[in-house]
C-alpha cells in the first residue's frame, strides 16, 4: 500500500464502535448495515486500490430521511462520514478511514420523474450516469456529461467530482448540466438547492457543491438537464508524423469555427497497445492519431467534415479516414474506447489526469516522456485535445512497492509540470487523496484558506470526507461549537 | 455623495479593502456603476470602483481563452474577440438603456451579476463561461480561483460562487472567460400573433428539436402583435437547412416570417437588452420552469396591467408593473413564484421601494443559513456591499 | 490489483491460476453495472468486484471461507454478465469456480443446506431419478406455500413449485443410437442428451434431430453419455464434476476414434458452456488433457452450428412475433449473441428483444432453488420486459430459462431450434398449436 499520510484515527470513536454500530442499526436496520470485518473490508477502497482502510461500519440507506437520521446521529457522536456512489473514483474519493462510516448511495437508484416539456429529469443520487440517458433515449434525449465510467458511476459521484466526458467539449461538464439538488448537511439538515429553473436566486451554492468531493454535504437527489440528441454523429481519423503537426491541426480546426463534439488524441505507444487489442485498423507508423467527431444532420455532418478535412490538409496528415458507415464509425472508435482496458492487459498503470493549454502539448509530451524515463518507467498518452485534459498512463508493476512509489513520483512531477505550463492538477478525477499534497503547487495559502473557510461554512466539524482535497497541515482548528 | 476610489491595480485595491476591514467600514463595490441600482441600496461611506483596472491580460484565440482586468469595458473585449472571429457565448446584455445609466459596463460586472442573454439556453450563463477569477475578499486578501483552462476540478469551484454574488463576497479584480467561435451567420424564425400558451408550446418544441436553436423568446406585444422568435446560428448552408427543418417540424399556422442576419441581430439585441421595458417603472425578473410561464402570467392578474417579456423559452420572465402598485406588487409576485416554483428579483424600482422590499428572493431558512455562512467565510466584517442582496447581510 | 501470495501458495495450480486472474482486475467497478444481484441489492458485496475482493482476501490469507464469502458467493448467479462488461478481461468464471471449491472444502454450512445440495446432486443429474422426483413433487406441491415460510425449507418449496404438473410425452430418442441423415450425409454430429432436458423438454432435441437430419447431418446419441457435470461443478463439487465430465469425454472420444464426430452439439446453453470448459478442467491431467481439449474444440451450441449451415428456404407460415430471450450462458458464457436472432430472422420471424436483455432471468442452474427470493425478483423483472414486447411466443436457447420464464409469462415458451424446425419443414411446436398460432 502507498504512503500518503492519514490522520491518527480517533481512539475515542474506535472505542465506542459497538455503541455507534448499534445506533446505526436502529436507523437503517440489519439490512442496511454492513458490520462484519470481511464485509467492511470490501468497502475499504475504490478504483484507486493503492490506498485502503477498513471503515468503522457501512450503511446503505434507502431514503433521504434515513440519510438525514444517520448523519445527525453520527454528527452527535463525532464520527466522520465518507459518502460513496459506485466506488469508481480514480483519486480515492471514496476511500474511508478506520474511524469513519461509509455511507453508500447505491440503493437510492430510482429515476423519480422525467419532464420532457421542461427538458429535465429528477433522479436519486445513486442512479448510474448511463441510466439517466437510458431513461430518456426512447424520446431522442440524452444526459450529456458522459465519463468513460458512465456505465457504472453514479450521478452522486459525478456531482462530487464535477465529472466530464467525451461530450463535454460541446455540452459542458456536470456543473453546466445540473439544475438542482437535494442534499443533507452533516447535522442532518435537508437542503434543496435550485430546481427546474435555470438561475440561482442568490449565491450559486449549487455551483460550489458540485465538485466539492463529498465534503460539503451528502447529495441524495439531483435535477439535471436533458438534451435532444443530434440526428447523427460521425468520426474522422487522422494520423500525423509529429505531435506538433497534430497539435497545430487541432488549433486550426478550432479556429475554423466548426465545433466538433469530440477531439481525441493518442500518441504512438497508446496507438500500438490499442491496435494490438482492438484491431481497429489504426496506422502504426504515425506519431499521433486524432479522432474528430461531428454531429448534426447528414448534410451538416458532410459540410463539417469537408471543412475539417480541408483545414487539416495543411498540416500534412499521413492518413485521413472519414467514416462512411456505422460499422466504420464503430471501428474508428473501438480502439480509443478500449484504450484503458487494453493498456491494463499488458501492464498495471497509473492514469494521471492533468490539464494543459492545448498549444503546449508537443513540449509537454516530450517532458512527460523524459520524466517517466527518469524513473525508468514507460508512458502512453491519451489527450482530450478539445479541452486540454491529458491522461498520461504511467506503466509499472503493482506488485513491486518500489515501482509504485516511482510511478507516483512520476505522476506528481507530471502534474506539477501541468500547473507550470498554465494548466491545473486535475480536469476530471478530482483531488481526492491522490493529489491532496500537490495542492500547494497550484494554490497559495490564502487561496486554500478561502476554500477551507467554505468547507467550514457547510461542515464546521470537518466530519465529511476528511483527509482529502486539502493538505493536512494548514487546516483550521475544528470549530466545535458552530453549526 | 460617497467618494469614489478607483485603484489602479489589485494590490492597491487590496490595501483599500484591508483598511476598511480594519475599521469595519462598509464599502460599496462597483465596476462602472451602470447597474448599481440592481439590488437593495448600499449605505457606505466609500465607493470602490474597478474601472481603472482595465486591459486584456491574456488572449489566446487557439485556446479559446481570454483574461482581462475587471474594469475592462465589455465593448472593448467584444471588439478584440470579434477581430479574431470569436465572442462571449453567453451574450452579455447591456442594461444601460434599461437602467437609464451612462457608462461602459465592465467585464467584472458581467461576472459579478452573472449577466446572461438569450443564448443562455444553449450556451450557458456567464458563470458557465467563467473559468477563472482573481479577487480581493472582504479581509483584503487577494485570492484566486479557477485558472485559464476549461476543465478544472482542482479544489472547490469558488468561481461559480463568486459569479452572481454582486460584489458581496469579494471584489473581482480579474476574470478569465472561455470564448466561442462567432458563427458565419444567423437567421430568426418569427411567428406573429400567438397566445402565450401557443408560444410556450412552440418554443418548447423548438428547443426539444435537434436543430440547435440558440434563442427562443416571446413578446406578447403590449399594443403591437405578439411575436415569437426562434434563432439559429452557424454556417450559412447549415442555418438554411435547419431553419427549413424547424419550420417543418413545428407545423406552424399563422403569420411566419424569416429575418435575415442583420434584422435578426437587431431583434436579439433588443431582447437581450430588454429594450421594450426601458423606462422607470418597476421591473421584476423571474426564473421559472418554462411550462410555468402561463401560470405566472395569470397569477400576476391582480397587479395588472403588467408588461411581460419571455426569454429562454419561457424560463426567464421580465415583468414591468405599474408605478402606483404598492411595494411594486411584491406580495402578488412572491405568491405567484411560491405556487409555480422558481424565484423573482426586483431588478428595477425606486430606491425607497428597494430599501423596504426583499429585492432578491427570500430564501428558506437552511439555505439562508448557508448563505450567511458563505458571506462570513469571504467577508467576516461584512464590509462589502452590505445589504445589497439581503437586508441584514 | 496488487496481490500478496507466497511462493508456497502459488505452487498450487488453482491458486496460481486465480492469482493471475486477480492481477488482471483493476477494481474499476464497471462490472457492478450489469450484475443482476448488484442491481437488485445495491451492496458491493453482491457485485463481481466485491466477490473478487473477498475471494482474494480468503485465498491470500489461507483462510477458511467465512460467512460473508459463503453468503455472497452463493448469491452469485454465474451469469457471467460481468465478463462481457469487464474491460480488463478478468476471467471471473474460473475465479468463482475456484471460490466454490474453496467454500465446499472449508466453508461452514448449516446441516439443511448440505442436505438440500446433496438431494440436488443425487437426483437432478440422473433422468430416471429426476423423473420419479417430479412425479412425487406433484403430490407434495400443496405444501410449498407453507414450506416457503421457513428459511431452511425455501429451496424445497421452490423445487415443488418449479416441478411441472404434467410431463410431456417421452421422446423416442431417449436411448443411445444413431439417427441417419435424410439424403446424402454431409457430416456426423453428436447431440448432448443431458439430464433434466430429456425429462422436462424432450421435444427440444427431437426438433433438433428432425432439423439436422433433414439437412443431411447424421446425429449420434453416444453410448455412455450423461450429465455434463455443470450442476455439481457449480456447487463446488469438483471431483463429482470431473467424474461426469470424464465419462462424457470417453464416450465422445470413442465416437471420434470410431466413425468420427464433426461437432458435439448442445441445445442447453448452460451445458454448452461447461463442455467448452472441459479442456480447462483437465488441463493439468496428463491422461485427459488432450482428449478434453479435443472435446471442447468440437463443442458448439446448436445456434452457433446452424448459423453456418444452409437451411434452405423457410416454409409459408402465419407471421409470428418472437420475443427472444438471451440466455446468460449463451450471450455471456459463450459470447453467442447474434446467431440465434439471425437464424430466427432468416426464418421469417419478427424478432424482438426485451429491455435489460443482459440481465439474468434468475434460473442459473439450481439458483432458482437455492436462492429463490432473488431468483423470483429477477424472473418477474424479465417477464415484465418480455411481456411488454407484445409478442406471440418467447424463444430461448436454454431449458432452465424456459422453465423459469414459463412460470411468469402468459405466452408459450419454446426453444429457438423448435421454431427453426417448424420454419424449415418440421412440425409446429405443441404449445404454439395450442395457442392457435399455426
Amino acid at each position: 500500500m502507498s504512503e500518503l499520510a492519514v490522520p491518527e484515527p480517533d481512539a475515542n470513536v474506535l472505542a465506542r464502535r459497538d455503541e455507534i454500530v448499534a445506533g446505526l442499526r436502529s436507523i437503517v436496520g440489519d439490512d442496511g448495515l454492513v458490520d462484519s470485518q470481511e464485509g467492511r473490508r470490501v468497502y475499504e477502497t475504490d478504483a484507486l486500490t493503492a490506498y485502503r482502510a477498513v471503515p468503522l461500519a457501512v450503511v446503505l440507506p434507502r431514503t433521504t430521511d434515513e440519510v438525514a437520521a444517520v448523519l445527525a446521529f453520527l454528527a452527535r457522536e463525532g464520527v466522520k462520514v465518507v459518502a460513496r456512489g459506485a466506488g469508481t473514483s480514480l483519486s480515492g474519493g471514496a476511500l474511508p478511514s478506520t474511524d469513519s462510516v461509509v455511507l453508500g448511495l447505491s440503493r437510492m437508484n430510482r429515476i423519480l420523474s422525467v419532464d420532457f416539456d421542461n427538458r429535465t429529469a429528477r433522479v436519486e443520487a445513486g442512479v448510474t450516469n448511463i441510466n439517466i440517458t437510458n431513461a430518456v433515449a426512447g424520446q431522442g434525449f440524452f444526459y450529456a456529461p458522459d465519463p468513460s465510467s458512465q456505465l457504472a458511476c453514479t450521478i452522486a459521484g459525478n456531482i462530487a467530482m464535477n465529472s466530464g466526458g467525451a461530450h463535454c467539449l460541446k455540452y459542458g461538464v456536470t456543473t453546466n448540466n445540473v439544475l438542482g439538488l437535494r442534499m443533507v448537511l452533516m447535522d442532518g439538515t435537508i437542503v434543496d438547492l435550485g430546481g427546474e429553473h435555470l438561475d440561482a436566486p442568490g449565491y450559486d451554492l449549487l455551483g460550489v457543491v458540485v465538485g466539492s468531493e463529498g465534503q460539503l454535504g451528502v447529495v441524495t437527489e439531483a435535477t439535471v438537464r436533458i438534451l435532444r440528441a443530434a440526428e447523427g454523429a460521425r468520426p474522422i481519423l487522422m494520423g500525423f508524423g509529429s505531435a506538433e503537426a497534430a497539435g497545430a491541426c487541432v488549433a486550426a480546426i478550432i479556429a475554423s469555427g466548426v465545433t466538433p463534439v469530440a477531439l481525441e488524441y493518442m500518441d504512438r505507444p497508446a496507438i500500438k497497445v490499442c491496435e494490438a487489442f482492438a484491431k481497429a485498423g489504426y496506422p502504426l507508423d504515425v506519431e499521433a492519431l486524432l479522432i474528430v467527431e461531428v454531429e448534426g444532420s447528414e448534410a451538416d455532418m458532410a459540410d463539417q467534415i469537408e471543412r475539417i478535412v480541408a483545414v487539416a490538409a495543411a498540416h500534412g496528415p499521413t492518413v485521413t479516414r472519414v467514416s462512411q458507415s456505422e460499422a466504420e464509425s464503430a471501428a474508428i472508435w473501438r480502439g480509443r474506447k478500449a484504450a484503458f482496458g487494453a493498456m491494463g492487459r499488458i501492464s498495471d498503470y497509473l492514469c494521471m489526469d492533468g490539464v494543459i493549454p492545448t498549444g503546449r502539448l508537443p513540449e509537454v509530451l516530450v517532458r512527460v516522456g523524459e520524466i517517466c524515463a527518469g524513473y525508468g518507467l514507460q508512458v502512453a498518452n491519451i489527450f482530450h485535445a478539445g479541452d486540454g485534459n491529458l491522461h498520461p498512463l504511467v506503466l509499472y508493476d503493482m506488485n513491486d512497492p518500489a515501482e509504485l512509489r516511482k510511478a507516483e513520483a512520476a505522476g506528481a512531477d507530471i502534474l506539477k509540470l501541468c500547473v507550470e505550463v498554465g494548466g491545473c492538477l486535475t480536469g476530471e478525477h478530482g483531488v481526492g487523496i491522490e493529489k491532496r499534497d500537490l495542492m500547494a503547487a497550484q494554490f497559495s495559502a490564502a487561496d486554500l484558506d478561502q476554500q477551507m473557510r467554505i468547507k467550514s461554512a457547510f461542515d464546521p466539524g470537518w466530519l465529511l470526507n476528511p483527509a482529502k482535497v486539502f493538505p493536512l497541515d494548514g487546516r483550521p482548528e475544528k470549530d466545535e461549537g458552530a453549526a | 455623495m460617497s467618494e469614489v476610489i478607483a485603484p489602479a491595480d489589485a494590490a492597491e485595491l487590496a490595501d483599500v479593502v484591508r483598511a476598511h476591514a480594519a475599521r469595519t467600514a462598509p464599502v460599496a463595490v462597483i465596476g462602472s456603476g451602470t447597474r448599481a441600482s440592481w439590488g437593495r441600496p448600499v449605505d457606505a461611506g466609500q465607493v470602490l470602483s474597478t474601472r481603472a483596472m482595465a486591459g486584456i491580460t491574456l488572449y489566446e484565440p487557439a485556446e479559446q481563452v481570454v483574461a482581462a482586468a475587471a474594469g475592462t469595458p465589455v465593448a472593448a473585449l467584444d471588439a478584440e474577440l470579434a477581430a479574431h472571429n470569436q465572442r462571449l457565448a453567453f451574450e452579455p446584455p447591456d442594461l444601460c438603456g434599461f437602467f437609464g445609466t451612462d457608462g461602459e459596463p465592465t467585464v467584472g460586472g458581467l461576472a459579478a451579476g452573472n449577466l446572461s442573454g438569450p443564448r443562455r439556453i444553449g450556451a450557458g450563463a456567464a458563470r458557465d463561461s467563467l473559468i477563472g477569477v482573481e479577487a480581493v475578499n472582504g479581509a483584503g486578501e487577494p485570492v484566486k480561483a479557477g485558472g485559464r483552462v476549461m476543465k478544472n476540478v482542482t479544489g472547490y469551484d469558488l468561481v461559480k460562487l463568486l459569479a452572481g454574488s454582486f460584489g458581496t463576497l469579494a471584489v473581482l479584480t480579474g476574470v478569465t472567460f472561455k470564448v466561442a467561435p462567432r458563427p458565419e451567420t444567423e437567421r430568426t424564425l418569427v411567428v406573429r400573433g400567438q397566445s402565450l400558451d401557443a408560444a410556450i408550446a412552440t418554443m418548447g418544441a423548438a428547443l426539444a428539436s435537434p436543430h440547435a436553436v440558440t434563442g427562443a423568446a416571446y413578446d406578447p406585444g403590449g399594443s403591437a402583435t405578439a411575436t415569437t422568435a426562434l434563432r439559429l446560428e452557424g454556417f450559412e448552408g447549415s442555418v438554411n437547412r435547419r431553419i427549413a427543418a424547424l419550420k417543418d417540424d413545428l407545423d406552424l399556422t399563422g403569420e411566419v416570417d424569416e429575418l435575415d442576419a442583420e434584422r435578426s441581430a437587431d431583434l436579439w439585441r433588443s431582447i437581450r437588452d430588454v429594450s421594450a421595458l426601458a423606462g422607470s417603472s418597476p421591473v421584476w425578473r423571474l426564473s421559472v420552469k418554462p411550462t410555468a410561464a402561463a401560470e405566472i402570467a395569470t397569477a400576476l392578474g391582480p397587479i395588472a396591467p403588467v408588461r411581460l417579456l419571455f426569454d429562454w423559452g419561457g424560463g426567464l420572465i421580465w415583468a414591468m408593473v405599474p408605478d402606483d402598485i404598492a411595494h411594486a406588487g411584491a406580495p402578488t409576485v412572491r405568491a405567484a413564484v411560491a405556487a409555480a416554483g422558481g424565484h423573482a428579483t426586483l431588478v428595477r424600482a425606486p430606491e425607497s421601494v428597494r430599501r423596504s422590499a426583499d429585492v432578491f428572493q427570500p430564501l428558506p431558512e437552511p439555505v439562508m443559513r448557508l448563505t450567511r455562512a458563505v458571506k462570513r467565510a469571504f467577508d467576516p466584517q461584512g464590509i462589502l456591499n452590505p445589504g445589497r442582496m439581503y437586508r441584514d447581510m | 490489483m496488487q496481490t500478496g501470495f507466497s511462493l508456497a501458495q502459488l505452487a498450487d495450480s488453482d491458486v496460481a491460476n486465480s492469482e493471475e486472474i486477480l492481477r488482471t482486475c483493476v477494481h474499476c467497478g464497471f462490472c457492478t453495472a450489469t450484475c443482476p444481484t448488484y442491481v437488485l441489492l445495491g451492496d458491493e458485496r453482491d457485485s463481481p468486484r466485491g466477490r473478487i475482493y473477498m475471494i482474494k482476501q480468503s485465498l491470500e490469507n489461507d483462510r477458511p471461507a467465512d460467512a460473508d464469502l459463503v453468503r455472497h458467493i452463493d448469491r452469485c448467479l454465474s451469469c457471467l454478465a460481468c465478463m462481457t462488461t469487464c474491460p480488463s478481461g478478468v476471467d471471473y468464471m474460473h475465479l468463482v469456480d475456484h471460490a466454490r471449491r474453496h467454500i465446499r472444502e472449508t466453508g461452514h454450512r448449516p446441516w439443511h443446506q448440505w442436505a438440500t445440495r446433496w438431494v440436488l446432486a443425487t437426483v437432478l443429474p440422473f433422468p430416471g431419478r429426476f423423473r420419479a422426483a417430479v412425479a412425487a413433487a406433484f403430490y407434495a406441491r400443496p405444501l410449498s406455500a407453507l414450506l416457503r415460510r421457513f428459511e431452511p425449507a425455501k429451496p424445497l418449496a421452490a423445487m415443488l413449485r418449479l416441478a411441472p404438473r404434467t410431463l410431456p410425452p417421452r421422446s423416442r430418442h431417449e436411448r443411445p443410437g444413431v439417427i441417419p441423415a435424410i439424403g446424402e450425409r454431409r457430416a456426423r454430429v453428436a447431440l448432448l442428451r443431458g439430464c433434466a432436458q430429456p425429462v422436462l423438454g424432450p421435444g427440444i432435441n427431437d426438433a433438433a434431430i428432425r432439423l439436422l437430419t433433414r439437412r443431411g447431418f447424421e446425429v449420434v446419441l453416444p453410448e455412455g453419455e450423461g450429465c455434463c457435470g455443470a450442476l455439481v461443478h457449480h456447487m463446488g463439487e469438483t471431483e463429482s464434476a470431473e467424474t461426469f465430465a470424464r465419462r462424457n469425454i470417453e464416450a465422445w472420444t470413442r465416437e471420434i476414434d470410431g466413425e468420427g464426430l464433426d461437432a458435439i452439439l448442445v441445445t442447453t446453453s448452460g451445458c454448452g458452456t461447461t463442455l467448452k470448459d472441459y479442456g480447462f478442467l483437465f488441463r493439468n491431467d496428463p491422461d485427459m488433457a488432450a482428449k478434453a481439449a479435443a472435446i471442447s474444440e468440437r463443442a458448439q451450441d446448436i445456434s452457433e452450428f446452424l448459423e453456418t449451415v444452409d437451411l434452405g428456404t423457410s416454409h409459408d407460415r402465419p407471421p409470428v412475433k418472437v420475443a427472444y430471450h438471451a440466455a446468460c450462458s449463451l450471450q455471456h458464457g459463450q459470447q453467442i449473441k447474434d446467431a440465434p436472432k439471425t437464424l430466427l430472422a432468416r426464418a421469417g420471424y419478427d424478432v424482438r428483444e426485451p429491455a435489460e436483455s443482459h440481465l439474468c432471468c434468475g434460473s442459473a442452474g439450481t439458483y432458482n432453488i437455492l436462492q429463490s427470493d432473488i431468483a423470483t425478483q429477477l424472473r418477474d423483472r424479465k417477464a415484465g420486459h418480455l411481456s411488454a414486447l407484445d409478442a406471440d411466443v418467447v424463444a430461448a436457447g436454454n431449458l432452465g430459462c424456459m422453465v423459469q420464464i414459463g412460470q411468469a409469462v402468459d405466452l408459450p415458451v419454446v426453444h429457438t431450434v423448435e421454431l427453426l424446425d417448424w420454419a424449415y419443414g418440421g412440425e409446429v411446436p405443441p404449445s404454439l398449436a395450442a395457442a392457435r398460432l399455426a
